[in-house]
């Protein structure tokens, strides 16, 4: 994984196979910490305590197709690598909250890459899941939430056609947002 | 198209696209669903399925194919990420591997379009390698 976004198509991915109907991805820029927080909570399936406990160890995996899995594993590996943490809680029947903190003050602090892109490619794909997205740099806040849009008239955020107007809303106010960055930090 | 950055906007351009689709949908039968699922594990994302994603969704809708683009986790050929599953309608499903920009147009103008095979088609046998014995 280069970049956040695909980190974050990947955790999402997780949600969805534990049959999610509710994802809600945060990315908090803590300036005065030098901190970047990025979560993924769902309303999936959840884990055991047995399981959570062996979700960092590339050996385990419940899917059959294959015997390893990496996602949480990478993500852990890339957020430690700058100075970071990983945590994972969750609870059978509730869902499940992966929160990955990096540091921005940190030169192997990875960066976002392409979040609009990966997040149009999951509104499309999935219509069904009720998404939210919010990214805060201190103060901005830009926020998405797909039931909301429904609710002022914005039904079609899922359709293909509609996929590079949706792709150009969320890069642009993104952009306004990470403008305000200060140079210190390392994110791009 | 001027810029896009408010929800009126996106609004806006809804109401286009939506004038866009029932000119095509006149044109079409309605019963040629193709369904397109993209694997997009870990594996699949770190060889590049986004790319093969975007360009499944720009694409169809511009060559005027009605489809489906879903996306969908590890089906255990991630030696040859990335991999698509293509449904024509009323056929088994398909799987294509080792897929890029390039083959992305083969596909949709040969396979989609005119139901021809093309390569880089992954045998399936169904089974897994935790097969329970």
């Amino acid at each position: 994984m280069v970049d956040l976004a695909m980190h974050m198509m990947d955790i999402v991915q997780n949600a969805i196979r534990a049959n999610a109907t509710r994802i809600d991805i945060g990315f908090l820029e803590e300036s005065r910490k030098g901190t970047l927080t990025f979560t993924v909570s769902d309303n999936g399936s959840g884990m055991v305590p047995e399981t959570v406990e062996r979700v960092e160890d590339p050996f385990f995996t419940t899917r059959t197709t294959r015997r390893i899995g990496l996602g949480i594993p990478l993500l852990k590996m890339t957020s430690e690598q700058s100075g970071g943490s990983l945590r994972v809680v969750s609870l059978p029947g509730a869902g499940t909250v992966v929160e990955a903190v990096f540091r921005t003050d940190n030169p192997d602090c990875l960066p976002l890459g392409d979040l609009a892109g990966y997040l149009v490619l999951l509104l499309v794909a999935n219509p069904d899941i009720h998404f939210s997205f919010s990214y805060r740099l201190d103060r901005d806040h830009f926020l998405i939430d797909t039931e909301e849009w429904v609710k002022q008239g914005f039904t079609d955020f899922s359709k293909k056609e509609m996929a590079p107007a949706v792709t150009e809303f969320i890069a642009e106010n993104l952009k306004t947002v990470c403008r305000k960055r200060n140079s210190e930090s390392f994110l791009c | 198209m001027t810029g896009i950055k408010t929800l009126a906007d996106l609004k806006r351009k809804q109401e286009e696209v939506r004038r866009e689709i029932d000119l095509r949908r006149r044109a079409e039968e309605p019963d040629s669903l193709v369904q397109v699922k993209v694997a997009m594990a870990t594996c699949g994302i770190a060889s590049g399925a986004k790319i093969v994603m975007d360009l499944f969704v720009r694409e169809l809708p511009r060559r005027g194919i009605e489809a489906v683009v879903t996306q969908t986790g590890c089906m255990g050929y991630c030696f040859a990420e990335p991999t698509v599953e293509i449904t024509l309608p009323g056929k088994e499903p398909i799987v294509f591997g080792y897929v890029d920009a390039h083959k992305v147009d083969e596909i949709i103008e040969h396979y989609i379009k005119q139901g021809e095979l093309v390569d880089g088609i992954i045998p399936q046998n169904y089974n897994t390698i935790a097969e329970p014995d």
